[in-house]
C-alpha cells in the first residue's frame, strides 16, 4: 500500500461518518469473518462501526452505564442475567428475528434464557487444556496441571472464573460452586499451583504454545484451535473431571436508538451461510444448527471444536455466582495474586 | 483587572469540571455500598475504608511502595553517573536529546520492546543459545525483575533530567577545589557533588516514584499477572470485580499517599515550584 | 575516572536505545520469530491493510490535535493569568492533577461521565476522550508555558501598555509572540502525551474512539506480532521527525 492509498483510507475513516445510518457493534476480538460486516453494509446500505474487546468485564464496564453508544454486544450467557437486572438489555423481538429457527436444538431453549428474550446464542466454547504432544503422559485432566515437571512451562488463564473453576473441578466440585468452603479449598489448590506457573495469560499464550515455550496451558477451545492450526505439535484435551461451557450471545442494548437495524444485524448473523463463514474462518463453534450442517465434514468432526456427545456431557454451563459468592471469589482472586 | 479573571476562567472551569468534580464523585462512591451486581447503592458506609486495613490489602500496598522505591533507587543509581557525564560533556544538548528520544515513543511500545527481548524466544535468549552459553531459555519474563526493569526503563529520563539540571549549575571550580584539598575522584563525587545535587535527586525521585507507585500496565504486561500492585488492584476493582466503592477507596488511598509524598517534598524543597 | 564515566554512559545509552533499535530492525524480518530470515516489508503491509489500526491511528490523531489545541489555548491564557496574579489554589490543583496516578484519573473521569451523562442522555465517544485528555494535559501545558513566562522581563508588557495597547492587545501581539517557543514546546509535549496515553483513554473510550495505543495493547494481549514492531518503528520515526522539525523551528 502506498502513501496515497493510506491517506485516502485514513481520510475515509474520518469523513465517511454520519452519512448512512450507522450501527455500532462491539464484539470479542477474532470473532467475525472479514467479509461479514462489509456484506451487511452492502446489503442494508448502512455503515457498521465495529470494535472489539478482550473480556466481558471490559465490555460491561462501558455498557452498564447505559450510555456507552453501542447497539449490539456479545456477552457470555452467564452475564446476561446481570445485564437484564441492570436494565441495559432490550428484549428481543422475535418477529424481527425469523432466523431463530436455525439455532441448534440445544440453543433453542437454553437453561439460562429459556425463551430467548435476552440474547441470541452466537458461538460457544469450552475451557480445557492445550498441550504440547511432547508432554508425556498426555495431560487428560485438570489434576495434570499440578505436575511438577511442568514447572515454568505452564500457564493458567488470567480470569478468576476459569482459574478458580479449574481448581474446583480438580477437587471434583461444581464449577459454579457458591459454597465458601469449596471456594477456600480451591484457593489452596491455586496457591499450591502458583509456584509451577510461568504466568497467568489469556490469548497471549497462543504464540508461546506455538513457539514451544509453554508446554501446557489452560485455554478456551476456540483460541486453542487457532494455536493448533498454526502448530501441529499441539493438541487439546477436554479435562476428565469436567469443564465449563460458555455461549457468547448477541444482545441488543436498551440504549440503542436503532432497534430495528440491530435486530436486522442479529438476524443476518443467524443466516446459515454467514454463521458458517464466521465459524470456518475464525475456527469457532457455532450455535447455529443450520450453519453447522453447511460446514465440511472435517470441521464438524473436529474433536476440539465439536466434541463428541459423551465428552460434551461432562461440560457444565457456567452460571453467575450468588452476590455473596461473587464477593468471596473476588477476594480469593486477589489473595491468589498476592500470594 | 477584570481581564485576568477571563484569562483564568477556562482553566478554573476545566479544573472544576474535569478534576475536582470527578474526584468528589470518587470520594462519594468510596463511602457508598456495592450493589448486588456491582452497582453503587445506599447506605453510606465506612466499610470500604475499614477494608483497607485488611492485611491482604496492606501487603499489596507495602509491596507497591517497596517496588516503587526499589525502581526509584535503581533509576537513581543508573542515572546519576550518566547525568554527571553529560553535565561535563561538550555536546550537552545532543546527549540530552539522546536521553529524551525513547521517551517520545509510546510507553506501550517501550514496554513491548522488553517483552520482545526477554521472552523465551526473545532476542536475549536466542542470542545466548546461539552462543552456546545456555541450553534452555532463561525465565526472564513474567517476574518481579522484569517488572522492575520495565519501570526503570520507562521512567529513567525523569531521573536524568533534574539531576543534570542541578549538576550543570555547579561551579566547575568546585571540582578543582576538592582536588586541591586532596580529595580523590570518588571522594569528590560522594562528598561534594552528590550532596550538592540533592535538589535534583529529590525532584527526580519524586518524578519516578509517583508513576511507579500507580503503575498498572508494566506489572500487567511484564509481570504476567503473577503479582498485584496497587494500580492493578484499582483497575481490577473497577473492571473484573466491579466493586466501584472499594476501588474508589483504594484510589483515594493512593491519591492520599501521592499527595503526602509531594507535600513532604515541597515543604523541604527550596524552590516552591511555580 | 573520567574514562570510566564515559564507558558507563555509553552503556547507559545502549540500555536506553538498544531495545527500540532491535524492535525496529526486526520489523523488517520476514519471519514471525526472532531468528533473522531476510529483509521484508510484509509487516508494514499488514499494518497498512489493517482497518482497525488505520482507524485507531486516525482517532489518535484527531484526539491528540483537538486536545492539544484546546489545552494550549486555555493553558496559555492560564499561564498569563497566573503570571500576573498568583493563585495558590489553582497552581496547587494543577500540580495535583499532574501527580495523580493515571489509573485514578481514568476511573474518576469514567465515574464522572457515567454519572453526569445519564442526566443528559449523552454517550461516551470521541469527545469524552478529548475532554479527558484536556483534563490531564492542562497541567503539562501550563507548567511549560509558565516556565517560559518566568524568563520574560516584566517590562515587556508594561512597555506595550505604556504605548497605549489594551491588556488584551498586549497579550495577543506582544506576549504571545514572545512566548511562542514555550507554546510550541508545550504543544509538542501535549501532542506526544496525548498520542501515547492508554490507561485513561481506555477507561473513557466509547464508540468511535478506539485509539492507536488501545489497538496496540489489544494486539499485544493477543500475542506477539511483528506488526507491533512495525507500528513501533513507525511511531518512533514519526515522533523523531516531529522533534527535529520542532527544534529547527525553535532555532529560527
Amino acid at each position: 500500500m502506498n502513501r496515497r492509498t493510506f491517506l485516502i483510507s485514513a481520510g475515509f475513516a474520518g469523513c465517511a461518518r454520519e452519512q448512512r445510518p450507522r450501527l455500532n457493534v462491539y464484539n470479542w476480538s477474532a470473532y467475525i469473518a472479514p467479509e461479514t460486516v462489509p456484506g451487511f453494509e452492502r446489503e442494508f446500505g448502512v455503515r457498521v462501526r465495529y470494535a472489539t474487546y478482550e473480556s466481558n468485564e471490559e465490555m460491561l464496564a462501558k455498557v452498564f452505564s447505559g450510555n456507552s453508544g453501542w447497539d449490539v454486544v456479545f456477552p457470555t450467557h452467564s452475564r446476561l442475567e446481570a445485564m437484564r437486572s441492570y436494565g441495559v438489555l432490550a428484549p428481543l423481538r422475535h418477529e424481527w428475528l425469523p432466523g431463530l429457527g436455525n439455532l441448534a436444538p440445544d440453543f433453542q431453549r437454553p437453561a439460562w434464557d429459556p425463551r430467548l428474550e435476552l440474547g441470541v446464542p452466537y458461538m460457544w466454547n469450552a475451557t480445557g487444556i492445550v498441550y504440547n504432544k511432547a508432554v508425556t503422559p498426555v495431560p487428560a485432566g485438570w489434576a495434570d496441571l499440578w505436575r511438577p515437571q511442568l514447572r515454568g512451562r505452564l500457564t493458567m488463564l488470567d480470569d478468576p472464573e476459569d482459574m478458580l473453576g479449574a481448581c474446583l473441578k480438580k477437587l471434583r466440585l461444581s464449577f459454579n460452586s457458591d459454597v465458601a468452603q469449596d471456594l477456600r479449598r480451591a484457593e489452596r489448590e491455586a496457591i499450591l499451583q502458583k509456584p509451577l506457573l510461568r504466568a497467568y495469560l489469556n490469548a497471549e499464550v497462543r504464540d508461546q504454545m506455538v513457539a514451544g515455550d509453554v508446554l501446557a496451558a489452560q485455554l478456551w477451545s476456540t483460541t486453542a484451535q487457532q494455536a493448533m492450526d498454526a502448530a501441529p505439535h499441539l493438541a487439546f484435551a477436554y479435562p476428565a473431571e469436567g469443564f465449563p461451557l460458555y455461549c457468547d450471545c448477541a444482545a441488543i442494548l436498551r440504549e440503542s436508538r436503532r432497534q430495528r437495524l440491530a435486530h436486522q444485524f442479529v438476524d443476518y448473523l443467524l443466516r446459515p451461510r454467514i454463521s458458517a463463514g464466521i465459524a470456518q474462518s475464525m475456527r469457532t463453534a457455532t450455535a447455529n444448527g443450520a450453519a453447522q450442517s453447511l460446514l465440511p465434514e472435517a470441521v464438524r468432526q473436529n474433536p476440539a471444536l465439536y466434541p463428541p456427545r459423551e465428552v460434551f456431557g461432562r461440560g457444565e454451563w457456567a452460571r453467575a455466582p450468588s452476590p455473596a459468592a461473587q464477593r468471596l471469589r473476588d477476594r480469593i482472586w486477589t489473595e491468589i495474586k498476592a500470594a | 483587572m477584570r481581564l485576568r479573571f477571563w484569562f483564568l476562567l477556562p482553566t478554573w472551569v476545566s479544573m472544576a469540571a474535569l478534576f475536582a468534580a470527578p474526584f468528589l464523585i470518587v470520594i462519594a462512591y468510596s463511602c457508598l455500598s456495592r450493589g448486588v451486581y456491582g452497582g453503587i447503592e445506599a447506605p453510606w458506609t465506612a466499610e470500604n475504608y475499614l477494608r483497607l486495613f485488611d492485611p491482604l490489602y496492606l501487603t499489596i500496598l507495602l509491596r507497591s511502595v517497596f517496588i516503587a522505591s526499589l525502581a526509584t533507587l535503581l533509576c537513581f543509581l543508573s542515572a546519576f553517573p550518566a547525568a554527571l557525564f553529560i553535565s561535563r560533556a561538550r555536546h550537552k544538548n545532543f546527549y540530552l536529546q539522546l536521553v529524551m528520544l525513547p521517551f517520545w515513543t509510546s510507553f506501550l511500545v517501550r514496554t513491548y520492546a522488553w517483552i520482545f527481548l526477554l521472552r523465551d524466544t526473545g532476542l536475549i535468549n536466542t542470542a545466548l543459545e546461539a552462543l552456546g552459553i545456555i541450553h534452555s531459555p532463561l525465565p526472564l519474563l513474567y517476574n518481579d525483575g522484569a517488572v522492575l526493569l520495565g519501570l526503570v526503563y520507562g521512567y529513567l529520563p525523569f531521573m536524568v533530567l533534574p539531576i543534570y539540571a542541578t549538576l550543570e549549575r555547579l561551579d566547575p571550580a568546585l571540582f578543582e577545589a576538592a582536588a586541591d584539598l586532596g580529595a580523590g575522584p570518588a571522594a569528590t563525587v560522594f562528598r561534594v557533588i552528590a550532596p550538592l545535587s540533592r535538589p535534583g535527586i529529590a525532584a527526580g525521585s519524586i518524578l519516578v516514584f509517583i508513576p511507579c507507585l500507580g503503575a498498572y500496565l508494566t506489572p500487567d504486561l511484564l509481570g504476567g499477572g503473577r503479582t498485584v500492585l496497587i494500580g492493578n488492584l484499582v483497575q481490577n476493582q473497577f473492571t473484573t470485580a466491579r466493586d466501584w466503592p472499594f476501588g474508589s477507596a483504594v484510589s483515594i488511598l493512593l491519591m492520599a499517599l501521592v499527595t503526602l509524598v509531594v507535600w513532604q517534598y515541597l515543604r523541604r524543597a527550596d524552590e516552591p515550584g511555580l | 575516572m573520567r574514562r570510566w564515566l564515559g564507558v558507563y554512559t555509553a552503556a547507559f545509552f545502549g540500555f536506553l536505545h538498544v531495545p527500540l533499535i532491535t524492535l525496529s530492525v526486526f520489523s523488517f524480518n520476514s519471519s514471525r520469530f526472532t531468528v533473522w530470515e531476510h529483509f521484508s516489508l510484509e509487516w508494514y503491509r499488514t499494518v497498512f491493510r489493517d482497518p482497525q489500526l488505520i482507524e485507531g491511528l486516525w482517532n489518535s490523531i484527531v484526539i491528540a490535535f483537538a486536545a492539544t489545541a484546546i489545552s494550549v489555548v486555555m493553558g496559555t491564557l492560564c499561564a498569563y493569568g497566573l503570571w500576573k496574579q498568583k493563585s495558590r489554589l489553582l497552581t496547587g490543583g494543577l500540580y495535583l492533577s499532574l501527580v495523580t496516578p493515571e489509573i485514578v484519573t481514568g476511573v474518576s473521569l469514567l465515574a464522572l461521565f457515567q454519572w453526569t451523562f445519564r442526566w443528559f442522555g449523552w454517550q461516551l465517544g470521541l469527545y469524552t476522550v478529548i475532554l479527558a485528555h484536556v483534563a490531564f494535559l492542562m497541567a503539562y501545558v501550563v507548567i511549560v508555558i509558565a516556565a517560559r513566562f518566568s524568563t520574560l522581563p516584566p517590562s515587556l508588557e508594561e512597555a506595550a501598555l505604556d504605548l497605549g495597547a489594551t491588556e488584551w492587545d498586549a497579550f495577543l501581539h506582544v506576549m504571545v509572540p514572545a512566548l511562542a517557543p514555550g507554546i510550541l514546546a508545550a504543544a509538542l509535549l501535549a501532542l506526544t502525551v496525548s498520542f501515547d496515553d492508554y490507561v485513561i483513554t481506555s477507561m473513557v473510550a466509547g464508540v468511535d474512539s478506539e485509539t492507536l495505543p488501545m489497538v496496540i495493547y489489544a494486539m499485544a494481549r493477543r500475542g506477539a506480532s511483528p506488526a507491533i514492531n512495525a507500528i513501533s518503528a513507525l511511531t518512533t520515526v514519526f515522533f523523531g521527525i516531529l522533534i527535529i522539525v520542532a527544534a529547527r523551528v525553535r532555532e529560527r
